[in-house]
């Protein structure tokens, strides 16, 4: 239910200035931290800008879904709408300076396949792949629970593939008057595909968008749905409700019908920059994060005897053992 | 990790050990579940991804586990949950006595209001037997393990696999490989729970897949295209066959049930999945609301730290529920001298 869900709780923002702020402070975060590096360099010529790193992300989210759709065996929808979902909300509070996005898109494909239940291996994954397919893999796993910590573990997202299906089976059950509903749904579904370029996931209930594809797709076809809308799904609701929805679904196309476009030269440009002011220490190639690597490894086992002496822990298990629990 | 003491070690579960630990902070009693990502081909299992995404969507419910938080640990991560003492298959096993028909109605009720929130809430759990039904210090079951748990739609050829459920309590379309299936398999699960605690012992133990569905059979009657329509189609169904044999009553099979129960027994074990009793509706079945009626969780066998079972409640002269309620209270007069 998305009412009760995490992404209402935690992943809708109310306004575009939100969403800013959270990517400038990660920005400055880094920037506080590694000022040493630039040299006697300008800060603004040696470290990537907010504005800067959003123009890469989306770059990277542009080659994402690229990814998804030439997925193969083909992939269900919903994985493309979740690994978006993810690879936007790690950037809101991570820098790329930290994370490459070329590792952590990859990164939430892979787990957005796991976590809509689209089961495919690791080896069958990288499949997909030109490049070095086994460290390829090994740098998705190696980001997977990064990812998910990101996340703040908040695995579940609600996609607007489900309610746009749900609107069309309410037009064919409550508005039997529209002669075929069927002629929405590929203007709508294209119009959601292209919302996923956008920020409108961040801002608006996947309900919201859904309706905006609809409507959005009746004036492309010169259909009037508008009865629909205004009889049948919000026959209850006053005026003030409507006309906040009305200026909702304004605000919804006006953001997808213009998202700037990406200058590929500049992208170069960027990850050029990209280049010399990334963070070698957590950087998967790199000996310092290697070295990193192996001490947790070490660290982890100690944790769990910590605590506690060994005869208190051997009276202990001797209680559990005799009553087996399986959590 | 820094806010836990670890106070010793509870078992293996499905993905990793589990501890119990005393957060430290609240000095509340948790069970950590340790899912290591070393060795792990395909990374983070997806039994602990389905089992945070189920548990985390859901808002609290008393009869379904708490999945308190989850944290990143080293390379892997681990589950916090609430600490639960014991589960129901222990609490059959160790009882002195067999459950009382009030004891029965209490867990059965605890049960149907938890998966009727799941099932609410889209979740089908698809692992329930008496060992994923925890019971806490206070007598309360809670459902847990929702390791196989799937957010289920109903999205028309939605495949799932049929390779779910531990065996005794999986139902019969499953058992024939079907990969269309509903939350039905959970109601067929909760049936044969039911069963097992009203004869103090499993309804169907099939030692392997082919017995299992010969146990099936074998009280239920050989199934036909019209006690159960759409069987012809299951992946599996013609590869074996089994000889006519008509039905058992289930009077026979649970003999000591009474008539409400084996009423509410009947509408859970059926073959057509779509037939079976919804967790709501069971709910409102007069079973609920006929002598004996649920007992109170404080009369319900609380689990020791390796001690039989203890049965609280089990003498009804203990309290009487008819008696009026003055003669137990203390006369006010009779303390006023001592205040």
């Amino acid at each position: 239910m998305f009412q009760s869900s995490s992404q209402k709780q935690f992943w809708t923002f109310t306004s575009e200035k939100d969403i800013d702020v959270l990517r400038t402070e990660a920005n400055g975060r880094y920037i506080e931290q590694h000022k040493k590096k630039t040299k006697g360099q300008d800060v603004t010529s040696f470290f990537l800008s907010a504005d800067e790193e959003h123009v890469l992300c989306r770059h990277y989210e542009h080659l994402l879904r690229d990814f998804c759709r030439r997925f193969e065996p083909p992939m269900p929808p919903a994985v493309k709408g979740t690994a978006c979902a993810y690879f936007k909300r790690f950037y809101l509070r991570n820098t790329v300076m930290d994370y490459h996005p070329k590792f952590i898109m990859l990164t939430c494909v892979y787990l957005a396949c796991k976590v809509e239940e689209f089961n495919v291996s690791i080896t069958q994954f990288c499949a997909n792949l030109t490049a070095d397919q086994e460290r390829a893999a090994e740098l998705i796993l190696v980001h997977e629970l990064l990812v998910m910590q990101e996340l703040d573990f908040h695995l579940t997202v609600h996609n607007p593939l489900r309610p746009l299906e749900g609107f069309l089976i309410d037009i064919k059950t409550r508005f039997t008057s529209l002669s075929n509903p069927e002629q929405l749904r590929k203007p709508a579904d294209e119009f959601l595909q292209r919302s996923f370029a956008s920020n409108v996931c961040l801002l608006y209930t996947p309900s919201q968008i859904a309706l905006t594809a609809l409507v959005t797709s009746a004036a492309k076809q010169q259909v009037n749905i508008d009865k629909y809308v205004t009889e049948c799904l919000l026959s209850s609701t006053d005026k003030k409700e409507l006309r906040e929805l009305v200026s909702t679904i304004k605000r919804i196309r006006s953001m997808v019908n213009n998202i700037p476009p990406l200058d590929i030269e500049v992208v170069r440009s960027l990850e050029k920059k990209l280049e010399q002011c990334g963070n070698p220490e957590l950087n998967p190639d790199s000996e310092e994060y290697k070295r990193k690597q192996q001490e947790l490894l070490n660290a982890e086992d100690e944790d769990f005897s910590l605590g506690i002496s060994s005869a208190q822990e051997e009276e202990n298990r001797q209680q559990e053992a005799q009553m087996l629990m399986s959590v | 990790m820094e806010q836990y003491t670890i106070l010793g070690r509870i078992g293996e579960g499905a993905h990793g050990i589990v501890f119990k630990a005393k957060h430290i902070e609240s000095g509340e009693i948790c069970a950590l579940k340790k899912v290591p990502l070393r060795r792990l081909d395909d990374g983070i299992p997806n039994t602990a991804l389905r089992e945070i995404k189920a548990l985390q969507e859901i808002e609290e419910n008393p009869y379904v586990v708490k999945l308190r938080e989850v944290f990143p640990h080293g390379t892997g991560f681990v589950l916090v949950f609430e600490f639960m003492l014991s589960d129901l298959s222990e609490v059959v096993r160790n009882s002195e006595q067999p459950l009382t028909e009030a004891q029965v109605k209490s867990y059965m009720m605890m049960l149907l209001k938890g998966i009727a929130y799941c099932h609410e809430n889209s979740i089908m759990h698809r692992d329930l037997k008496p060992a994923n039904l925890l019971i806490s210090e206070t007598g309360h079951l809670k459902i847990a393990d929702f390791g196989l748990a799937r957010v289920f739609s109903n999205e028309e050829g939605r495949q799932y696999s049929h390779q779910v459920a531990t065996r005794w309590y999986r139902a019969p379309e499953l058992l024939y490989g079907a990969r269309k299936y509903d939350e039905g398999v959970d109601l067929w699960a909760v049936g044969c729970i039911f069963g097992e605690l009203l004869n103090n012992s499993p309804l169907f133990p099939g030692e392997n897949d082919i017995e299992q569905l010969c146990c099936v059979l074998r009280v239920l009657g050989t199934p036909s295209e019209n006690t159960w329509p759409g069987m012809e189609q299951l992946p599996d169904y013609n590869k074996i066959t089994f000889p006519e044999n008509p039905p058992i009553p289930f009077e026979e099979v649970v003999p000591d049930a009474s008539p409400e129960a084996l009423d509410l027994l009947k509408k859970f074990l059926v073959y057509p999945s779509k037939q079976r009793i919804s967790a709501a509706e069971a709910l409102l079945h007069p079973y609920f609301f006929t002598e004996p009626l649920l007992a109170h969780h404080s009369e319900l066998p609380i689990p020791k730290h390796g001690k039989k079972v203890r049965h609280r409640g089990q003498n009804p002269k203990e309290y009487d529920i008819d008696v009026p309620l003055e003669q137990s209270l203390v006369d006010p007069d009779l303390l006023a001298q001592f205040v």
